[in-house]
């Protein structure tokens, strides 16, 4: 393999773990706080390291250029989203989960 | 917890976050960008007025989730998304039936060049897809407002 498909690989490797990683939190975690945490990051993480793949499997071009911009642009509204989500959750009152009240809780 | 709890019940005035509202300055020049490059591009690649359209209208919705949707209302007008509809309805209408005056078929842009206009297919089909950008963007803007003051009921746009 060339060094260009060894780098591909290890990219496309690296976010889809990551993106497991969110998907798993935001299935097993309890409640919205927990999964925001968990999603905002991995899952920013796996489409950053995804989209590195695609912009090193394209080369120098104007097609990087685009693909990096929207890299940038995925750093930036993907915390800021979660950040949204979280503050409206509360602002309405919900109660973070402490894992006081709730032994059946994983 | 008790504080916004008080907040909430006396539906007291909303409260900017700093972090929302940096990141929708930042973004939200590309973003209107980006909605005027997917209308421009419909004619020859994907893209085109419907989705550019959208993407302008999510300014304004990036903007009032941001700094609040009264705000936002009040700085925008209600007769500014109205106004765009009618603007973009009437210069489809105005391309359309002026080729009908012109001789030919309704919406047939090349009857245009007679006027001296160069590439007149081509930038026929921009000008209707700007027009139908205009439209769609006013839509969504009025349509946010008015279910955004659905809940308090009676208030319209």
């Amino acid at each position: 393999m060339t060094p260009r498909e060894i780098a591909v690989v290890v990219l496309i490797a690296g976010g889809v773990f990551f993106a497991v990683v969110a998907a798993v939190g935001l299935i097993r975690l309890p409640d919205v706080y927990a999964r925001a945490h968990s999603t905002s990051k991995s899952e920013t993480l796996g489409a950053v390291l995804t989209l590195g793949a695609v912009a090193a499997s394209y080369g120098i071009g104007f097609n990087t250029l685009k693909v990096v911009l929207l890299l940038l642009f995925m750093f930036l509204t993907n915390p800021t989203a979660a950040h949204a989500i979280t503050r409206a959750a509360h602002e309405l009152g919900i109660e973070p989960w402490t894992g006081e009240e709730g032994e059946d809780e994983p | 917890m008790s504080d916004s709890e008080r907040r909430v019940a006396r539906g007291g005035p909303y409260v900017g976050s700093p972090i929302i509202m940096a990141t929708v300055r930042v973004v939200m020049p590309f973003v209107f960008t980006f909605g005027l490059f997917v209308m421009f591009h419909g004619a020859d690649s994907s893209g085109g007025g419907f989705q550019g359209g959208v993407i302008v209208g999510t300014v304004v919705l990036m903007l009032g989730i941001a700094f609040g949707i009264e705000t936002t209302r009040d700085w925008i007008g209600t007769r500014l998304p109205v106004a765009l509809i009618g603007l973009g309805m009437l210069a489809f209408l105005f391309t359309g039936i002026g080729s009908v005056l012109l001789g030919a078929g309704f919406l047939e842009y090349a009857v245009y060049g007679d006027l001296g206009i160069p590439h007149a297919s081509k930038y026929g089909i921009e000008f209707v897809e700007l027009a139908i950008g205009l439209i769609v963007a006013g839509i969504v803007t009025g349509l946010f407002f008015a279910i955004a003051a659905g809940t308090k009921g009676g208030e319209s746009a």
